[in-house]
């Protein structure tokens, strides 16, 4: 049985459009379409100009993410009956359009690489794996899930006003994916690499990241646990001192 | 320590916890002040005077008047490093908010020195 439903699109093509439009669908879906994918897949087989990202379809790829009804998502796990229509779809805000619903993610994925999203470690490669107790492991626990879709960061004002310079909330929960892992030993290094006023602070806790994660993750937490650490690591660089100072004595 | 988080060798904590600790600082002023009002609930002028007249509660409401300006400061530096992008821009209204808030500070211990 065939179900109507109503789209409104953002389009833009660069190389054709002087300014970006929305543009109206009314699609007739099939019964086997549950999620909002299934009906953009089936809108491209009507209109193949359409331009979006795709891959694993199960909320794990994170290719696309968009704007749904004005709150980020991933259109693979989100469910059409949960959506008022007309069903306004917009590429993520505060990033660069390449067209229609794809975002240029460059300057995203600059930032993570900037909190150096691996481990360092310079003991001597061990034969098997480096171990961790299970107490250690579960310190991982809501940070290692991040699939790096760009919702939290693109829904985040800081963000928007600040790109080159706030890390912002995808970035800032990797950096504390590393800091938290024992196996790691650039804390300090990490610590030091989120101090000027912007790439850390700039975050002003209005949660929207928590807010439209798909994963369910908190970078908000995240990112208080960092500036928790990094006021614990300056009373102890503090205590450090003031030790040495006194055997010096 | 509080001295060395508050030095530049943290800028960024430094501005962060600066705020967290004017807010802390103002919000202890307030209960103490509900306090000593519901204890004492001056009535009239001269009890209003007497309430205030102390120098230890005027060189605490001094102190309120430094957090609370400096949590202004911090706050509206905080406004511009995310709304205001030309520098020019930025340093001018930076610097008539600085002057506003240092003439506030002086206006306000002319009043608690006036008593």
């Amino acid at each position: 049985m065939a179900n109507q439903v109503k789209f409104s699109i953002y389009r833009y093509n660069p190389d054709t459009d002087k300014k970006p439009y929305m543009q109206d669908y009314d699609i007739a879906l099939r019964d086997e379409d549950h999620m909002l994918l299934d009906a953009l897949i089936r809108i491209k087989e009507h209109d193949e100009t359409l331009s979006m990202r795709k891959s694993c379809r199960e909320g794990v790829c994170g290719s696309d993410a968009m704007n749904i009804n004005g709150k980020n998502g991933l259109a693979c796990i989100t469910k059409l009956s949960d959506l008022e229509q007309p069903i306004v779809l917009r590429p993520m805000p505060g990033l660069p359009v390449i067209r229609d619903l794809v975002v240029d993610m460059t300057q995203f994925f600059e930032h993570y690489n900037s909190v150096k999203p691996y481990l360092v470690n310079n003991d001597p490669l061990p034969e098997t794996e480096r171990l961790q107790s299970p107490e250690d492991r579960a310190k991982l626990d809501g940070l290692y899930e991040c699939i790096l879709c760009g919702a939290c960061t693109t829904s985040c004002p800081s963000f928007w006003w600040n790109p080159d310079k706030f890390v912002g909330p995808a970035g800032l929960l990797q950096a504390n994916r590393f800091i938290m892992d024992s196996r790691d030993q650039a804390t300090e290094e990490r610590l030091e690499n989120l101090e000027d006023p912007y790439r850390l602070y700039r975050c002003h806790n209005i949660m929207n990241c928590v807010e439209v994660c798909p994963k369910k993750l908190n970078p908000n937490a995240a990112i208080a646990n960092i500036k928790d650490l990094k006021i614990e690591r300056a009373r102890e660089t503090k205590t450090v001192k003031k030790e040495i100072s006194i055997k010096a004595i | 320590m509080l001295i060395q988080l508050l030095t530049n060798k943290y800028p960024g904590m430094r501005l962060w916890l600066s705020q967290r600790l004017s807010a802390l600082m103002m919000a202890a002023y307030i209960l103490l002040l509900v306090l000593l009002l519901a204890i004492y609930q001056p009535a009239s002028y001269s009890d209003w005077h007497k309430f205030v007249a102390p120098i230890w509660f005027r060189l605490v409401t001094f102190v309120f008047f430094i957090s609370l300006f400096m949590h202004a400061w911090l706050g509206v530096s905080d406004v511009f490093k995310d709304y205001i992008f030309n520098l020019k821009l930025r340093a001018y209204l930076q610097a008539i908010v600085d002057i506003l808030l240092v003439t506030y500070l002086i206006w306000a211990s002319f009043i608690l020195w006036n008593i």
